[in-house]
């Protein structure tokens, strides 16, 4: 393990990165399958059918595909787009953090589609009725009766999303990404150790995966604490 | 768009498949066996033989599988006693590696989907199989494993397809499935919009008949359930 000791702080900054676009992604992943899910569960059959579309695209590609596609797809068309402003422009240069999170929360997204959908439907008709009963308005309603029931249906596949979100972070070191899974190439160029590189990379990885495990854990036990038997 | 470039390297993307193919199949395969017994080690009740399972589940479920393969291609022949092993041959190739990181990642998986499946199997069942005098072993074979088998399929038709997925990571170790090809002709052409939607849709079409195919066998396994 000796060859790891200059690379500590390569590997901390690497996983500053990895941490940054869990962060933005996780947000990300969130506002996608609300909109998803609000769209499948409209009356609007237009809607529904992007929806639909959307969840079976991204559902049934691989998801370094999906990030090699975002990525170069989007260099091209905006260089094309420049070019008409100025002609002189080579190349645009897209930053694959951006084109990365991007590409991963859209694919999580469509996941957490079918989970938010499933979550929503889910709320007991009882429950609205109550709080119909009780005078409230559509807007409470949706606030203090579905938001809290729902949250607590859909937090297990939720913390499975999280996960996929943090282990797609790995893949978007394939566009050239210098998250930690980069640094660890560049430390096996100089100290030929793949071995030890590699394993590094993995406890980071393990490590983040650990807390959004526990974190979730101690969620479900926080939304537990008024639900059916729970005193 | 441009359609000839289409037409000339879909046949080009579609030569690697085969490819595809044997990862998916091989990798499933081994994936199941390694699933099984790793649940049997679970469900054995002794600490030396479920702990070793656990901990093979909490690193291959809490590692990116690009990771794993990386770890398994470009890291084991960083020590002599890998390359003298009787498993070089297997490790030595990027199919083989391939393989070996996705069999070791599904079976991670998969035995928790049949745990899901075990644990779903209702207690009178089992019961009325105590009653009948059938042994433990007798009720694990011809109750347990029929019943969790069908409660666990939607759940591996998901993982199955995860699995396929999965196996478009190979062309990161200069495997030549189909989305190694892609790459490949993407960096002469240039031309990723055209190269890669056509890959996005056969993957697509791959999802969708493996979906097909899972929902036929989750109807001929439950044609007693619901006549």
């Amino acid at each position: 393990m000796e060859a790891v000791d200059g690379w500590w702080d390569d590997y901390f900054w690497g996983s500053m990165i990895v941490l940054q676009v869990f962060f933005f992604s996780l947000i990300l992943m969130v506002i996608f399958g609300l909109i998803g899910a609000a769209a499948k569960l409209s009356d609007n059959v237009v809607a529904q059918k992007i929806a639909g579309a959307y969840t079976i695209i991204f559902r049934g590609t691989p998801e370094i595909l999906v990030i090699l596609l975002l990525y170069f797809g989007s260099a091209i068309t905006l260089t094309a787009i420049v070019q008409i402003f100025s002609p002189d422009t080579k190349f645009v240069d897209v930053p694959p953090l951006w084109a990365g999170t991007i590409a991963i929360a859209l694919i999580v997204g469509s996941y957490a589609t079918e989970t938010f959908r499933g979550a929503f439907l889910g709320v007991k008709e009882g429950s609205i009725e109550a709080a119909r009963a009780l005078g409230m308005s559509d807007l409470q309603t949706f606030i203090y009766v579905r938001i809290p029931e729902m949250w607590r249906l859909a937090l297990p596949p939720f913390g499975n999303h999280m996960l996929s979100l943090i282990k797609d972070t790995a893949l978007i070191s394939i566009i050239g990404l210098n998250e930690t899974f980069f640094v660890a190439k560049q430390a096996i160029g100089t100290t030929g150790e793949p071995f030890t590189m590699y394993i590094v990379v993995g406890g980071i990885y393990l490590a983040f995966s650990s807390i959004v495990t526990l974190s979730v854990m101690g969620m479900e036990k926080f939304g537990a604490r008024t639900g059916e038997g729970a005193r | 768009m441009d359609l000839t470039l289409i037409t000339e390297s879909v046949p080009k993307i579609l030569s690697g498949i085969g490819i595809t193919f044997q990862l998916m199949l091989l990798s499933a395969i081994l994936g199941l066996i390694l699933a099984v017994i790793l649940l049997l080690m679970r469900l054995s009740g002794k600490w030396y033989l479920s702990w070793p399972a656990q901990i093979h589940i909490y690193i291959f479920r809490g590692t990116p599988i690009l990771v794993q393969i990386f770890i398994i291609y470009y890291g084991l022949p960083q020590f002599e006693f890998v390359r003298d092993s009787i498993f070089w041959p297997i490790l030595r190739e990027p199919f083989g590696c391939a393989v070996v990181a996705l069999t070791l990642n599904t079976g991670a998986y998969v035995c928790e989907i049949l745990r899901g499946g075990v644990l779903g199997v209702d207690h009178g069942i089992l019961e009325a199989g105590s009653a009948l005098g059938l042994s433990a072993q007798q009720k694990f074979i011809y109750l347990t494993t029929p019943i969790a088998a069908r409660i666990a399929l939607p759940a591996y038709s998901n993982d199955f397809i995860s699995l396929m997925k999965a196996t478009s990571l190979a062309s990161t170790i200069t495997l030549m499935d189909m989305t190694g090809i892609a790459r490949t002709i993407v960096a002469q052409t240039f031309a990723p919009y055209e190269i890669f939607i056509s890959l996005a849709i056969i993957y697509m079409i791959l999802t969708w008949v493996i979906q097909k195919t899972f929902g036929r066998i989750e109807k001929y396994l439950s044609h007693y359930v619901n006549p």
